[in-house]
C-alpha cells in the first residue's frame, strides 16, 4: 500500500513529534525574526485550515464559504463572553462551534445537492449573505462595520483555581492545545472508516455512491465538521486578538484560508499548518523589505499559482514526493 | 409609498441588472464552451475599469476609455487563456476554480502595485451628465444611456452566436469540441476567442460602471460573486437566463437598498436560495447539463 504524506509517521510519532514542534514554535519563530503572537496567529489559521482540508482534500469539496462558519463562531462565542452571558472562555467557545456547526448543517444542505463548479459558486455567495447579515441587520449584536471589541483572554476556571491564560504566551498555549487536540481528533476522523469512505468520495463518486454509500450524508458530514473547525478558529481570533472583525465573515477570508490549504497541501494534515507559517510568516517578512512591502499579497498570489500548476499536493506533498523519489533510489 | 421613488427605483434596477447581465453573459458564454467558471472574471472586470479610467482621465475622450478597456480586457484574455487557461482544459473544475481564483490575486494586486488602493472617482462622462424626463420622473441620463450601450452589446452578442460561421462553430464545440476538431476547424483557437470575448464583456461592463460605483482594486469582487448569483437564478450556461437573472438580481437590490436597506445585499442571496430550492437547474436551464 502506498502511504499518503500523512500516513508516514506512526500515529504516536506523529503525535509526540507534532507537541514537541508546538512547544518550541515560539522559539523558532524569534529564531527567524517572528515572535509568539506570530505563532498563534499561525495556529489559529492552521485550526481553522484543518476542517478546509477535512473537505477539500479528502473529500474534494472547494466551499469557498468558509468565512460563514469562521466569523460564526468567532462572534457567538464573542458576544457570549462580552455580554458575560457565558464568562467561562472553553463554554464560550464550544457554543460557537456548535453555532457554527449548525449553519453548517443548513449551508451544507443547500449546496452539497451541486458539485463541482456550482457548489464553489454557492458556498461563495452564503458566505457573502453571512458577510451582509453581520453587516447590517445583526448590527446590534455584531457590532456591523465595527465589529466587537473587547473581547476577554482565556482563563480556565477549575474550581479551585483558574489557570490564567491572558499573557501571549499564555494565549499561544491555549490556542496550542486546542489546535494539537484539533489534530489529533482529525487524524482519527480521517483514519476512521468514516474517512475512508471521505476518500473514496474524492476518489470516485460515483464508485462510493454504487457501493451503497449514501454519499450526501457523508459529505454533509465532513460539512459540519469542517464548519465547526471554522467556528472554533474564529473563536480563538476573538480571544486572541482582544477583538472579533466583521474581516473575519469577509470573502477574502474564505479565500486566504483556501490559498493556505493549498500551497501547505491538501489532503496532507499538516499542509494547513505549513499553508499558515509560509502565509503569515512571508506577509510579516515582506511587510519589513522597503521595496515590496506592497506586493507581498502579490508574490504569494504568484507562489499559488506555480503551486497549483505545479506541485497539486502543495508544499507537503511535493516534499513527501521528493522524500519518496530518494528513498526508492538505491544507495 | 412615493411612486416616484419605486418608478426610479426600478430604473436603476434595470441599469443595475444590464450591468450585471453583461457580467454574466461573458461568465456563462465562456462556461458553456469551456466548461470552466473563470474566478478572475471580476479582476478583469476591474482592469477594463482601471485601463478605462487611465485613458479617459488623460485624453477626456469616454470613447477613447472604453476601447482601451476592451482592448486591456480582451488581451488580457488571450494572455491568460495562452499562458495559463490552456493547461487546465483537462484538469478537475476544482483545479480550474482554484487557478482563476489565484490568477484574480495576481492582477487585483498588480493593480494595487500599479495604481495604489486608493479609491478614484471616475467622471461621468459630460454627455450623460443631464437628467431626462421619463414619463414624469427626473431621472439620469447616464443610467438611461449604460442601458442602451447594454441593450446593443447583447443584440450584437446574439448575433455573433446564432446568425454567424463563428457562432456555429462555438455552439458546435459547445456540443462536442472533438468532433469539431475532426472536421478540421481549430477548436483551440475558437476556445482562445471566446474566452477572450468573456474577457472584454467584463471590461466593457467595468468601464460602464465605473462612474456609477468610482474606481478601486477590488471594486469586482461584489461584481464576481453577484454574477455568480445571477447565473445561478438564470441557469448556468444559458445566454436568456444571464439576462433575465441579471435584471431579476438589478432589481432586487435597486428596491432592498430604497426600501429595507438593511437587506439590501442579503436579499438577493435568499432568492438566489429560494431559486435553488425550488428550482435547482435556474429558471433557464437544462436539466442533467454541467
Amino acid at each position: 500500500m502506498i502511504r499518503r504524506p500523512w500516513q508516514l509517521a506512526h500515529p504516536r510519532t506523529a503525535f509526540a513529534v507534532m507537541a514537541v514542534f508546538l512547544i518550541i514554535f515560539p522559539t523558532l519563530m524569534s529564531l527567524i525574526g517572528g515572535d509568539v503572537t506570530l505563532a498563534s496567529r499561525v495556529l489559529i489559521l492552521a485550526t481553522f485550515g484543518l476542517g478546509v482540508d477535512l473537505i477539500f482534500g479528502f473529500t474534494g469539496l472547494l466551499s469557498f464559504g468558509q468565512a460563514a462558519f469562521y466569523g460564526t463562531g468567532g462572534f457567538v462565542a464573542g458576544y457570549l463572553m462580552l455580554q458575560h452571558i457565558v464568562p467561562n472562555t472553553l463554554l464560550a467557545l464550544a457554543i460557537g462551534t456548535v453555532a457554527a456547526a449548525l449553519c453548517g448543517v443548513v449551508i451544507g444542505a443547500l449546496s452539497l445537492r451541486q458539485v463541482g463548479v456550482y457548489f464553489a459558486m454557492l458556498t461563495l455567495a452564503f458566505g457573502e449573505l453571512f458577510f451582509f447579515l453581520e453587516n447590517s441587520p445583526l448590527r446590534a449584536f455584531t457590532g456591523g462595520e465595527s465589529g466587537l471589541p473587547g473581547v476577554p483572554r482565556a482563563t480556565i476556571p477549575l474550581g479551585f483555581t483558574t489557570i490564567d491564560c491572558t499573557s501571549a504566551v499564555g494565549t499561544y498555549a491555549f490556542i496550542a492545545v486546542i489546535y494539537f487536540l484539533g489534530y489529533l481528533l482529525m487524524r482519527r476522523i480521517i483514519a476512521s472508516p468514516f474517512g475512508r469512505i471521505l476518500r473514496a468520495i474524492l476518489e470516485n463518486p460515483e464508485r462510493a455512491a454504487a457501493s451503497g454509500h449514501d454519499t450526501l450524508r457523508y459529505k454533509l458530514v465532513a460539512f459540519t465538521i469542517a464548519a465547526a473547525y471554522a467556528g472554533m478558529a474564529g473563536g480563538l481570533l476573538g480571544i486572541f486578538q482582544g477583538y472579533m472583525p466583521p474581516d473575519a465573515f469577509g470573502i477574502d477570508q474564505s479565500g486566504e484560508i483556501i490559498v493556505v490549504t493549498v500551497i501547505g497541501g491538501a489532503g496532507t494534515l499538516i499542509g494547513p499548518l505549513v499553508g499558515a507559517f509560509v502565509w503569515i510568516y512571508l506577509q510579516h517578512a515582506l511587510q519589513n523589505v522597503a521595496v515590496i512591502s506592497g506586493v507581498w499579497k502579490l508574490i504569494l498570489g504568484l507562489i499559488f499559482v506555480a503551486l497549483i500548476t505545479g506541485f497539486r499536493r502543495g508544499i507537503v506533498g511535493g516534499a513527501t514526493a521528493l522524500l519518496r523519489a530518494r528513498r526508492k533510489r538505491p544507495a | 409609498m412615493d411612486l416616484h421613488l419605486v418608478a426610479a427605483q426600478l430604473l436603476n434596477g434595470v441599469a443595475l441588472g444590464a450591468i450585471l447581465a453583461l457580467v454574466a453573459l461573458g461568465l456563462t458564454i465562456v462556461f458553456g464552451l469551456l466548461g470552466f467558471v473563470n474566478f478572475a472574471h471580476g479582476a478583469i472586470f476591474t482592469s477594463g475599469a482601471y485601463g478605462g479610467w487611465v485613458v479617459y482621465t488623460k485624453t477626456g475622450s469616454f470613447v477613447l476609455g472604453v476601447a482601451t478597456a476592451l482592448a486591456t480586457a480582451f488581451v488580457l484574455g488571450i494572455v491568460i487563456e495562452r499562458l495559463l487557461i490552456r493547461s487546465y482544459y483537462n484538469r478537475p473544475p476544482e483545479d480550474q476554480i482554484l487557478v482563476t481564483f489565484g490568477l484574480a490575486i495576481v492582477i487585483v494586486e498588480t493593480i494595487r502595485a500599479i495604481f495604489t488602493g486608493q479609491t478614484q472617482t471616475f467622471e461621468t462622462p459630460s454627455w450623460g451628465n443631464g437628467v431626462v424626463n421619463v414619463a414624469g420622473i427626473f431621472y439620469p441620463q447616464y443610467r438611461l444611456e449604460v442601458i442602451a450601450v447594454v441593450a446593443v452589446t447583447l443584440l450584437a452578442i446574439y448575433l455573433l452566436i446564432y446568425k454567424t460561421r463563428i457562432g456555429l462553430i462555438v455552439r458546435a464545440g459547445i456540443d462536442d469540441p472533438l468532433v469539431v476538431n475532426l472536421l478540421g476547424i481549430n477548436v483551440r483557437r475558437t476556445f482562445m476567442f471566446v474566452f477572450a470575448m468573456g474577457a472584454a464583456l467584463a471590461g466593457l461592463a467595468g468601464v460602464f460602471d465605473s462612474p456609477l460605483l468610482a474606481v478601486n482594486p477590488d471594486m469586482g469582487t461584489d461584481v464576481l460573486v453577484q454574477s455568480f448569483v445571477v447565473i445561478v437564478i438564470g441557469g448556468v450556461g444559458s445566454f436568456g437566463g444571464a439576462i433575465v437573472g441579471g435584471l431579476i438580481a438589478g432589481e432586487i437590490i435597486s428596491l432592498a437598498t430604497a426600501f429595507i436597506p438593511d437587506y439590501s445585499q442579503a436579499l438577493l442571496y435568499v432568492a438566489m436560495a429560494l431559486v435553488l430550492i425550488l428550482r435547482p437547474q435556474g429558471l433557464f436551464g437544462v436539466v442533467g447539463r454541467s
